[in-house]
């Protein structure tokens, strides 16, 4: 795929896209849901807590132990699940602990200055008994719910286990969003490479109409292609109008110069002065120099023109049969061997007028027979297919003295008039 | 031999009557297709030159009617138009042969000469009957060998029934084929010229056929 591509182009925006949104996409999903863990957790703990303070605060002089009816975690030591009851106003009273705490004691965020939240509830993550990380939940509260000592009690989970829910979702959530990427990016290269057949076979098509295997753009298109289809046959279309109107220009300037020509030659050829014999001499240069011009003008209309293919054999037909009955009074047969298939890329006049004075030259100078032959051989690699049309006739040779005129610039070959040889490929 | 020439351009067709007639030949001309075509279709031309790019009616549309209506003189096309594609199109439509501007006037009365050769099944340019030879390409008459001194109307009498030898040619057909359409036809001028062939060449080479024509004995060779 080369940088300046539609491919290229396509692939690398979506792949900045990829890269861009996706990560986005990653970090509000994994904060929606560590949201989500985080709250449901504090729930948890904050109903713990919450029933630990019930229990706790029916007592009338001093707390109650609780009943541990909410988590049977809180029974078994440095489990991380704890619960404190500790008063706040007279530090030398006893305090209440769950049996998870053994020894040890709960920190309260109160203490350790946390704000309270609009439910006065305090929040704090901190080391646990044996350095476990553990989240702290604390309510202040009195008992009874009467004016008197306030109590703090707090409950205690471990969020190790938290961590590691979050951190395996982070995992999965970058694994989940990088195939999606991945995914993303090949659907695309899919996506791009389906999407451009139709430009591709537009490609192969504008090849096929230089190469002269095709004349026009063909097939069904996307709707969106069409256009651009119908656009370029266009395109053909008009340069083929542009020869075709060239071509008849060409032959009308041919048609109003050739006839007054031909009067001034038979005018001068009759009359023996030395200024008939001028005239004459002028009027084979004017001639010459009509057919010299008139066939560089056929050249100039050529050039540029595409989309031109030529099946050679039903145009050899004709030909030959025209040929054959010019020269009917020396009885000349031409034998034609020619690939069905065989094409010409170019225009039908050009094929015609070359083989037309080939084949008539060799008409004139045989004695009886012609040979057109016509043949395709299999092309080198990354050479273009060449037809080889080789005319052949039974006639005497060329003499080479003849072959310096036929070299100079904007002569036809094939119009010279002995046989010279000299072939044509196409 | 009797040859309409149908060329729009006054010039030309002026030289073609001026060059076909002086080598022997009863010249028609047309100067529009519609002319030519009427001409073509009622006249016994033995020849027709025929251009392409004509007013009213175009040469190729005129040939192709010509060969539908059975019209089967020979006819050379004469155009501007070159091209091989013409040409095909031309000796498709039923043309004999084709020659384009501008041309040698020499070429096309070579043409012509071949043409008049080949419709009457002559191979060769020269025709011999007995002691009598006639030289297409010279317009000349010998016999024994000797010149023969002949006037226009009598070498295109003399040539028209060497053309057809051995084949009875009414006095008719003689007026139809040596005379210009506006020519005032007198059939007894045909045997005023006979007689001074007879004079001119030995008498029984002409033969004539009673109440049918005249004929020039067969079993002689063209060289």
């Amino acid at each position: 795929m080369r940088l300046n591509s539609l491919a290229f182009r396509l692939l690398a925006t979506l792949a900045a896209w990829t890269l861009v949104v996706l990560p986005i996409a990653g970090i509000i999903i994994f904060s929606i849901y560590t949201d989500d863990l985080q709250r449901n957790y504090d729930d948890r703990l904050k109903r713990l807590a919450d029933g630990v303070r019930l229990d706790s605060m029916d007592g009338i002089d001093e707390p109650l132990a609780p009943v541990n009816r909410f988590e049977p975690l809180f029974e078994q030591t440095h489990s991380g699940w704890y619960w404190q009851v500790k008063p706040l106003d007279e530090p030398g009273k006893r305090k209440l602990v769950s049996a998870s705490l053994a020894t040890a004691s709960l920190d309260s965020p109160l203490e350790r200055k946390f704000p309270a939240d609009v439910t006065g509830t305090r929040w704090m993550n901190v080391k646990g008994p044996v350095g476990e990380p553990v989240r702290i939940v604390e309510l202040i509260d009195t008992l009874q719910h009467e004016p008197g000592p306030k109590y703090s009690i707090t409950v205690a989970g471990p969020i190790e286990d938290l961590n590691e829910r979050i951190g395996e979702f982070g995992r999965r959530l970058s694994i989940a969003l990088a195939l999606a990427g991945l995914g993303l990016l090949a659907t695309t290269l899919f996506q791009v490479r389906f999407g451009l057949l139709p430009l591709r076979q537009i490609e192969r098509g504008l090849a096929a109409i230089r190469s002269g295997e095709k004349a026009r753009l063909d097939g069904q298109l996307p709707a969106e292609i069409e256009p651009l289809q119908s656009e370029l046959n266009a395109l053909i279309h008009s340069n083929q109008d542009i020869v075709d109107r060239a071509r008849t220009q060409v032959g009308n300037l041919a048609h109003a110069l050739k006839t007054p020509l031909a009067v001034i030659t038979n005018e001068a050829r009759d009359d023996k002065s030395a200024f008939a014999k001028k005239v004459a001499e002028q009027a084979q240069i004017m001639r010459d120099q009509v057919s010299h011009y008139l066939d560089r003008a056929r050249m100039a209309a050529r050039v540029g023109a595409i989309g031109r293919v030529t099946p050679i054999l039903p145009l050899v037909e004709p030909l030959t049969r025209a040929l054959e009955r010019i020269h009917r009074d020396k009885g000349v047969r031409i034998k034609v061997d020619c690939p069905a298939d065989a094409r010409f890329q170019g225009e039908k006049h050009d094929l015609e007028e070359m083989l037309g004075n080939l084949l008539d030259n060799a008409s004139k100078w045989s004695k009886r027979g012609v040979f057109l032959s016509v043949s395709v051989p299999v092309p080198a690699k990354g050479y273009p297919k060449q037809a080889v049309i080789l005319v052949e006739d039974d006639g005497p040779v060329c003499r080479p003295s003849s072959v310096p005129r036929s070299a100079r610039g904007g002569c036809d070959l094939t119009r010279v008039s002995r046989a010279l040889g000299s072939g044509s490929r196409s | 031999m009797r040859i309409l020439v149908v060329e729009d351009d006054r010039d030309l067709n002026r030289q073609l009557v001026q060059a076909i007639s002086d080598a022997g030949y009863a010249v028609d001309s047309a100067s529009d297709g519609e002319e030519g075509y009427f001409l073509g279709e009622t006249e016994p031309y033995d020849m027709i030159v025929l251009d392409l790019g004509l007013p009213k009616m175009d040469g190729l549309s005129i040939l192709e009617q010509w060969r539908r209506a059975n019209r089967n003189m020979p006819v050379i096309i004469l155009t501007a138009r070159d091209r091989w594609s013409d040409k095909v199109a031309g000796m498709d439509a039923g043309a004999d042969d084709y020659l384009a501007k501008p041309f040698h006037m020499e070429e096309l009365l070579a043409r012509i000469r071949a043409q008049v050769r080949r419709a009457s099944g002559h191979a060769k340019s020269e025709i011999e009957c007995g002691p009598v030879r006639l030289d297409t390409k010279s317009a000349r008459v010998t016999c024994d060998g000797q010149q023969i001194k002949l006037t226009s109307h009598e070498y295109r009498l003399l040539a028209y029934l060497m053309h057809h030898r051995g084949r009875v040619v009414s006095r008719t057909e003689l007026v139809e084929h040596l005379y210009e359409q506006d020519f005032d036809r007198d059939s007894n001028t045909i045997e005023v010229f006979i007689g001074r062939l007879r004079k001119k060449i030995p008498a029984d080479v002409i033969e004539t056929v009673r109440g049918l024509g005249y004929r020039l004995a067969e079993g002689t060779n063209e060289t």
